[in-house]
C-alpha cells in the first residue's frame, strides 16, 4: 500500500476536538484517479462530480457546450426515457452555473423534451440541488438527532450568528450560506457540519469563529 | 391450487364475510366495489395509474404480517380480506390522524363541504380530538389559472391532479414542489393551467376542496343542490353530464360517468357554457297575434288556420332541438306536404382531443343534435356562426314554421310576408314579433328528451328545472298538433314521442328510452350519414 493512501491513525478529524479532516483527496481516493479528472467532468460516465464547489459559478454558463455536451449526450444515450437523465443533467447545470434557478429548469426541461413544471417538480423534491445562488461556502449543519443531542441547534445558531445571516441566505461579502441539513450520517462525532465537500465533526459553538477565519482566508 | 371446476380466469375470495367471484388480477378495491362495498382511498381514480400513496385503503388480509393497500393487491383464491375489523379500522382511523394534522378545519367556509371524502372518512371512522399540539403549517391560496383555485392547506397530496395533467390531459402543467411536510402542489412558477382545456377535471376529482372552481366559489352547499341526469348542450359529442342546480338555477355542470362517450371527464368550454340555461328573457304564455292566450284556444285556432292554409309550408330548426321534436316536426312537415326543413348550426375549426381519453373530443359542431338532423335527413344552411343562409325563408309567402332558433341574426322583417307565421321558441327575439304564434317551449334542461351525439349515440336527458310560466317540450307541442291533424294519439311523454319518431327511421329502429337508460344506445350506422 503506498504511503499516500494509508489514512493515519490519529487524524484529528476522527475524534478531535475541531474535527476537520486533514486528509487530501489523493490520500482518500488513491493517487491514480486524482488529477486525471478535469474540472469540467472529466470521464462522461460522471455526472455531476463538484456540486458544492461553488466559487466562481457563472450563473449565465451555457447549457451544455464543449465538454458538457459531450457528457450530456452521453448521459442522455443512456436511458431510453428522457425522464432518467434527469438528475445527472440537472446536476451537470448546477456545477456549470451554481444553482437552478428557474430559466435553468426551463431550459433541461427543454433540452431534455420534458415539462417544465415536472423538472420543478424534481429540482424541488432534492435537497442537494440549490433553488437558489449560494455563497462559496455552503455551511450545512446537522440538526438530525445525534447532532441534536449534542448541541447541533446551537452550533447551527453559532455559524447564523457569526456570518450574521438567516438561514439560506448569503452573507453579503458572498462567501457563506448557513443552511440546516437532516442526518449527514456522521452520528459518530456530532456535530457534523458539512462545508462544501468536506465533513467537519465534532464541531461546537465556540469552534465556529475559527473555522470561518480559516475558510475566509482561503476564499481570498 | 385451482380445482378443475374452476376457471383460471377467475377468482373467489371473501371480502368482509361476503363471497366475491371476480376475475384474477382484479385489486381487493375493484373487487369489494363489485359487491357495493366502497373502501375509503384518495390517491385511487378509476381513470388514473395507481400509485398507492395515500395509505387510506389498507385492509387486513388473512395471514399477512401487514395491512395491504386494497388499491394495488390483486386478489388471490380463497383470501379473506377485512375492511371493518379492529386492526383495518385502526389503520384508517390512524392515517386519517396524519391528514388532520395541517388540515384547517376551515369546512365552514369550504366549497367541497358536503360532498368531500376526508369529512366523510373522518366522520365515519376518525378520531373525535386531535392530539396535535404544534401549530399548522400554512401554505394559503393559489390561483392555478383558468378556472382553478388552490387551497393548499387543505391538500391530502394525493397527487390525483398532477396524474390527471399528466396522464389524461397529457399537459404536465402540475407537480409537487418540495418534498415531506413541506410538500405542495403547483404549476412551473407562474405558468398556471391557463388555456389548459381540460383542466376544469382536476376540481372534480380532487377529494377534497384544495381545488376549487373559481365559477362556482360560495355559489351553493353541496347539500342544496339538486342533480340531474343530462347530456352537454355544447358540442355533438354529447357528454354525460349532471346538472346542479339550486333554486331552478343552473348553479354549475358536472361530467357523470360513461366509458363509452366521455369516461370521467368533460371540456372546461362545455362545463361554463350554461349560463344561457338561466336566462330569463323567456316567453311565458303563447302568443296568438300578440295576445297572450290559452294552451287549448291558441292550439285549437292553429289547427283551423294550418287546415285552411293554402301557401308551401318552409320549416327551420337548429341542432339544439330534440330528436323527438325533430321528428315530430318531420312528421308534420310530411303531413302537411312541405318542403324540406333546413337546420342550422355553429361549427369552429379543429376538434379539441383528449389524448388520455381519445373517445372524447370537443367537436367542431358547437350544438348537441347535429347527427339528429342529419340522421333525419334535414338540410344544413347557413355559416359558420350559425347565420344567414335563410333568404327564401324570410320572404316566404305560404306557411312558415320555426322551432327552438330565435333567429337573431335575421331583421325584423323576417317572416313579415308569411300566410301562417309559427314559432316554436324559449325566447321571444325580433323575430318572434312577427309570429302570428308563439308558442313557448322549454330548453333542454326543463325537459325530457335525447340528443344524437357524434357516434351516432341516442341519449337521454332528464328535466333537472322547472319551466316559467307554461312553456311546453316541443315535442309535446307538435305531437299534440300532429295528432289532432291525423286524428290519432298524442303522445304523452317524451319515450312516447320518441317511438312514434323512431318508427319511419331505420337508423333510430327498435331503440326505446329503456334501452337507452342514463347511459344511451348507439344507433344503427346508416350509408347517407357520414360514419365514424
Ligand atoms: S390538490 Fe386535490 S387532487 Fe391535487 S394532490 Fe391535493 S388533494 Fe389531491
Ligand atoms: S366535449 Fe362537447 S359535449 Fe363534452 S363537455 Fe365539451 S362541449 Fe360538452
Ligand atoms: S387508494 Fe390505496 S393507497 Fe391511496
Amino acid at each position: 500500500m503506498s504511503e499516500a493512501r494509508r489514512i493515519p491513525f490519529n487524524n484529528p478529524g476522527w475524534a478531535g476536538n475541531t474535527g476537520e479532516f486533514q486528509l487530501t483527496e489523493a490520500q482518500v481516493r488513491g493517487d491514480e484517479y486524482v488529477g486525471k479528472r478535469p474540472p469540467e467532468g472529466g470521464h462522461p460516465s460522471g455526472t455531476s462530480t463538484y456540486p458544492y464547489m461553488l466559487a466562481e459559478k457563472d450563473p449565465e454558463a451555457p447549457l451544455f457546450e464543449g465538454a458538457y455536451q459531450e457528457r450530456f449526450e452521453k448521459i442522455r444515450s443512456r436511458y431510453p426515457d428522457a425522464r432518467s437523465a434527469l438528475l445527472p443533467s440537472l446536476g451537470m447545470a448546477q456545477e456549470l452555473r451554481g444553482h437552478l434557478s428557474p430559466e435553468t429548469m426551463e431550459q433541461v426541461a427543454q433540452l431534455l423534451g420534458l415539462s417544465p413544471a415536472y423538472v420543478r417538480g424534481v429540482a424541488t423534491f432534492y435537497t442537494m440541488y440549490n433553488k437558489r445562488p449560494v455563497g462559496r461556502f455552503l455551511i450545512q449543519v446537522c440538526t438530525n438527532i445525534s447532532c441534536s443531542l449534542c448541541g447541533g441547534d446551537d452550533v447551527l445558531q453559532a455559524f447564523l450568528n457569526n456570518t450574521g445571516t438567516e438561514m439560506g441566505e448569503t452573507s453579503e461579502d458572498g462567501n457563506f450560506t448557513v443552511m440546516e441539513a437532516e442526518c449527514l450520517a456522521g452520528c459518530g462525532f456530532p456535530t457534523t457540519v458539512q462545508i462544501n465537500s468536506r465533513y467537519y465533526e465534532n464541531v461546537m459553538p465556540k469552534d465556529v469563529p475559527e473555522i470561518l477565519e480559516r475558510l475566509k482566508a482561503q476564499g481570498e | 391450487m385451482m380445482t378443475d371446476q374452476q376457471s383460471p380466469q377467475t377468482v373467489t375470495m371473501r371480502i368482509d364475510g361476503r363471497e366475491v367471484t371476480v376475475p384474477t388480477g382484479t385489486t381487493i378495491l375493484r373487487a369489494a366495489e363489485s359487491v357495493g362495498i366502497e373502501i375509503p382511498h384518495y390517491c385511487y381514480h378509476p381513470g388514473l395509474s395507481s400509485p398507492a400513496m395515500c395509505r387510506l385503503c389498507l385492509v387486513e388480509v388473512e395471514g399477512w404480517p401487514k395491512p395491504a393497500p386494497a388499491c394495488k393487491t390483486t386478489v388471490a383464491e380463497g383470501q379473506v380480506v377485512h375492511i371493518e375489523s379492529e386492526m383495518a379500522q385502526a389503520q384508517r382511523t390512524g392515517v386519517l390522524e396524519f391528514y388532520l394534522l395541517n388540515h384547517p378545519l376551515d369546512c365552514p367556509i369550504c366549497d367541497q363541504s358536503g360532498e368531500c371524502q376526508l369529512q366523510d372518512y373522518v366522520f365515519a371512522q376518525g378520531r373525535e380530538h386531535g392530539r396535535g399540539r404544534e401549530p399548522k403549517r400554512v401554505l394559503g391560496r393559489d390561483d392555478f389559472g383558468g378556472d382553478v383555485l388552490f387551497n393548499g392547506d387543505r391538500c391530502v397530496m394525493c397527487t390525483r391532479c398532477v396524474r390527471f395533467m399528466r396522464e389524461v390531459a397529457e399537459d404536465e402543467r402540475l407537480c409537487v414542489v418540495e418534498r415531506g411536510n413541506r410538500a405542495v402542489i403547483d404549476t412551473f412558477f407562474d405558468e398556471g393551467l391557463e388555456g389548459s382545456p381540460f383542466a376544469g377535471n382536476i376540481v372534480d376529482i380532487c377529494p377534497v376542496g384544495a381545488l376549487v372552481s373559481k365559477d362556482f366559489l360560495h355559489k351553493a352547499r353541496a347539500w342544496d343542490l339538486d342533480r340531474t341526469p343530462s347530456v352537454c348542450p355544447s358540442c355533438s359529442q354529447g357528454c354525460n353530464i349532471t346538472l346542479q342546480t339550486r333554486d331552478d338555477l343552473v348553479q354549475r355542470l358536472k361530467p357523470r360517468e360513461n366509458m363509452d362517450v366521455n369516461g370521467w371527464w368533460m371540456c372546461d368550454f362545455g362545463r361554463h357554457n350554461y349560463e344561457w340555461i338561466n336566462r330569463v328573457d323567456r316567453v311565458e304564455e303563447p302568443l296568438v297575434n300578440g295576445e297572450t292566450q290559452g294552451w287549448p284556444e291558441a292550439l285549437g285556432s292553429l289547427l283551423g288556420r294550418l287546415k285552411e292554409a293554402k301557401g308551401e309550408v318552409k320549416a327551420v330548426t337548429w341542432a339544439h332541438s330534440t330528436n323527438e321534436e325533430m321528428g315530430l316536426l318531420k312528421a308534420m312537415m310530411e303531413e302537411l306536404g312541405g318542403s324540406e326543413v333546413v337546420y342550422r348550426s355553429p361549427r369552429t375549426v379543429g376538434e379539441l382531443q383528449l389524448p388520455g381519453f381519445p373517445l372524447l373530443a370537443r367537436r367542431e359542431d358547437l350544438a348537441p343534435n347535429v347527427r339528429g338532423a342529419e340522421i333525419l335527413g334535414f338540410t344544413r344552411v347557413g355559416d359558420e356562426e350559425a347565420e344567414g343562409g335563410l333568404d327564401d325563408l324570410a320572404t316566404h309567402k305560404g306557411v312558415l314554421i320555426v322551432v327552438g332558433d330565435p333567429l337573431e341574426d335575421q331583421n325584423e322583417n323576417f317572416g313579415a310576408q308569411a300566410e301562417l307565421f309559427i314559432y316554436l321558441g324559449s325566447y321571444l327575439s325580433k323575430v318572434a314579433g312577427n309570429a302570428h304564434y308563439v308558442l313557448p317551449t322549454t330548453t333542454f334542461a326543463e325537459q325530457e328528451g335525447s340528443y344524437t351525439n357524434v357516434q351516432g349515440r341516442v341519449q337521454r336527458f332528464w328535466p333537472g328545472i322547472r319551466s316559467p310560466g307554461s312553456a311546453r317540450p316541443g315535442w309535446l307541442i307538435l305531437g299534440a298538433l300532429f295528432a289532432e291533424f291525423t286524428e290519432t294519439e298524442a303522445p304523452i311523454g317524451a319515450d312516447q314521442a320518441f317511438v312514434q319518431v323512431a318508427k319511419g327511421v331505420p337508423e333510430f329502429g327498435e331503440i326505446t328510452y329503456r334501452d337507452m337508460g342514463t347511459r344511451g344506445a348507439p344507433a344503427r350506422k346508416s350509408a347517407g350519414v357520414a360514419g365514424d
